[in-house]
């Protein structure tokens, strides 16, 4: 389906277009979104007339095109794209960036769709390594001096985590001659595991999981989401992260991580929350609680089943919104308030304008889980897809903590009086918020099995509330307490690359005791 | 081959490479060590699959015994431009840094940027 090549080609070609004709960048970029629309509009229309879903890029008589393929899977996180690509455009319209930022934006949005649709293991490393080198600009794009540390320790550890996985891309493509992730699936040999399956397994999760957002890998993430410019913390937390998730999920249907997956996104849930519950920097406070988030989106994955692949997809559609939206909300709350801490911008609530107050709201209520928005939906599908007491115990915690630590936010939520702020922030701000209101009838002619099924028992329903109350209570007692700093030590380069030296053997060793 | 073959010396030049990176505080030597880590990924690819007997990979071949797989070549030019894209655009955040600060220095560097954001 040439649809497929068409959305990069597409954005790869509008990139220097906008740097040449500097004047017209911001008129580009919004018929780019008018574009992409109607292009989804027509892959959305091709699969369901039942077209054929796959095409294959170059010499594919020899065996050595690369196969693009749009699973059901792909098609939400080709519209999470498109909808924080029109949320941005709306976003950054009155504030009317420089030419080369969305130049930047064009080469992101074409990484991220080519990232989407492949399935061939070294077409991945070259658009994982070109999402990095764009990132690594967009991080950077304001030139002050935390913002251009933070990046470049993102840009060394994110190509340290790619030289691993280059190595087990070597090594897989020497035992089965081919790139193709389903193709290498067909041809693993049966029975016991050999020790090149366990080994290369182990390079490329590593190296997925530097540009994922695990704990042990990902520690360049709080720091680089925090620091950039607020659209591109949403652009990052929202969309790039993801991308590494959605590498993870071809990964995990064809070698055996399962084990590992579950141990990483548990420990990531957890110690992100930790890290989020202690925070007061607001937007550090998201990023850590991206962290989190993608503990359950990983645990999800590790799982490994088809129920728990699509609910682990969903919940990182539906985190993609809502985080998207915090950023965009969070960062305007800064500027107008004037502080990054939370309990300064409390105070100043009021310069803080209503439009942005009720889109920390609906973002928090979406996050935390309150039915029927977004992340009540995903989460419940991803419960419903165990039925291991342990995982869903170590789900449930962290829900508790996400209400926990969003519960700082406070009387920053109640949208109250005030002037309603500017008109092209909150149009970016609805085009984010219905979706997260409106996630479950959206998602109903993708999902409706999965939905119909989890949606029946009332436990889902008592488990998120509960979820959110007993959260709050945590929030009130940790207020009380004395508050002691956590190490921050881990986040330097140096520490990062031994935390990633540590990791790969930590993931070796699961994978070698899943592999016996 | 022997045991000194093309992995062997592409893992221990990655285990140098590491070591650079977490014991050296000067940044450009942190590239540098990045930058031989990155090598040495592009020696494995290249070593897993060469065929010292194996004829070049043209279409008109000489006909006498198996061709050398391609493709690997491929992969590693790729590989070498991101990587080289990689360095170009660290140096010049680098030159970003020393303008502001006037180190190379990794610790430094992380105890003004810690500094700075207190305030």
């Amino acid at each position: 389906m040439t649809v497929l090549a068409l959305l990069p080609l597409f954005h790869f070609a509008l990139a220097p277009v906008s740097l040449l004709q500097g004047r017209l960048a911001r008129r580009l970029s919004a018929l780019a979104v008018l574009v992409d629309a109607a292009l989804v509009g027509w892959l959305l229309a091709s699969i369901a007339g039942g077209g054929d879903l796959g095409i294959v890029m170059g010499e594919a008589a020899v065996g050595l095109g690369i196969r693009l393929v749009a699973d059901p899977l792909t098609i939400g996180f080709t519209l999470l794209t498109l909808l924080i690509e029109g949320a941005l455009v709306a976003y950054l319209w009155s504030e009317a960036p420089r030419a080369y930022f969305y130049t930047l934006l064009h080469l992101l949005f074409g990484a991220v769709f080519s990232t989407l649709f492949t399935r061939d293991l070294f077409n991945i490393f070259v658009t994982l390594e070109l999402l990095t080198l764009v990132s690594f600009l967009l991080v950077g794009y304001e030139r002050k001096a935390r913002q251009v540390w933070a990046s470049l320790k993102y840009l060394v550890l994110a190509s340290l985590g790619m030289s691993l996985y280059l190595i087990g891309v070597a090594l897989i493509y020497y035992h089965t001659g081919t790139l193709d992730l389903d193709a290498i699936a067909a041809g693993l040999p049966p029975g016991p595991v050999p020790r090149w399956v366990w080994l290369g397994s182990a390079l490329l999760l590593s190296g997925i999981a530097v540009k994922s957002g695990v704990f042990l890998f990902s520690i360049w993430l709080p720091e680089a989401h925090a620091r950039a410019h607020s659209a591109v913390s949403a652009l990052l937390s929202g969309l790039v992260i993801k991308m590494g998730v959605v590498v993870l999920i071809g990964l995990a249907a064809t070698f055996p991580v399962s084990v590992s997956l579950q141990v990483l996104g548990a420990v990531t849930g957890i110690l992100g929350l930790v890290y989020a519950i202690t925070t007061d920097d607001l937007k550090r406070m998201l990023a850590y609680s991206t962290l989190s988030q993608l503990g359950y989106v990983i645990l999800g994955v590790g799982i490994g089943t088809a129920a728990s692949l699509t609910a682990a997809g969903s919940y990182a559609v539906a985190h993609g919104l809502f985080k998207g939206l915090l950023f965009l909300a969070a960062g305007t709350a800064i500027r107008e308030g004037g502080f990054r801490d939370i309990a300064p911008l409390i105070a100043q609530r009021g310069r803080v304008s209503r439009g942005v107050r009720l889109a920390l709201l609906v973002g928090t209520l979406g996050i935390v889980g309150l039915p029927p928005l977004a992340g009540f939906a995903a989460k419940s599908l991803l419960t419903h897809a165990t039925a291991a007491l342990p995982v869903q115990g170590v789900m449930f915690l962290m829900s508790l903590g996400t209400a926990a630590a969003f519960a700082k936010l406070g009387r920053l939520l109640w949208p109250g009086k005030g002037a309603w702020g500017s008109a092209t922030a909150n149009l970016s701000f609805i085009v984010l918020g219905l979706p997260v209101l409106f996630f479950l009838p959206l998602a109903w002619p993708v999902l409706p099995r999965a939905l119909a099924a989890a949606g029946r028992s009332p436990i889902p329903y008592a488990e998120s509330l509960a979820a959110i109350v007993g959260g709050y209570l945590l929030h009130r007692w940790i207020r009380r307490r004395p508050r002691r700093a956590l190490p921050q030590r881990f986040l330097r380069l140096e520490e990062g690359v031994m935390t990633i030296l540590s990791g790969f053997f930590l993931v070796l060793i699961l994978v070698w005791l899943q592999a016996r | 081959m022997g045991v000194l073959n093309g992995v062997t010396v592409a893992i221990i030049l990655f285990g140098i490479g590491l070591l650079g990176l977490i014991l050296r505080r000067d940044l450009v030597i942190k590239l540098l060590a990045l930058g031989l880590i990155n090598s040495s990924t592009i020696l494995c690819l290249v070593s897993l699959n060469a065929r010292p007997d194996g004829a070049p990979p043209l279409l008109q071949g000489n006909g006498l015994g198996a061709m050398v797989d391609p493709l690997p070549h491929a992969l590693v030019l790729s590989a070498i431009v991101i990587n080289f894209a990689i360095l170009a655009l660290a140096l010049v955040f680098v030159m970003l840094l020393v303008e502001r600060y006037h180190t190379t220095d990794s610790r430094r560097i992380e105890e003004e940027v810690a500094r700075e954001e207190g305030e």
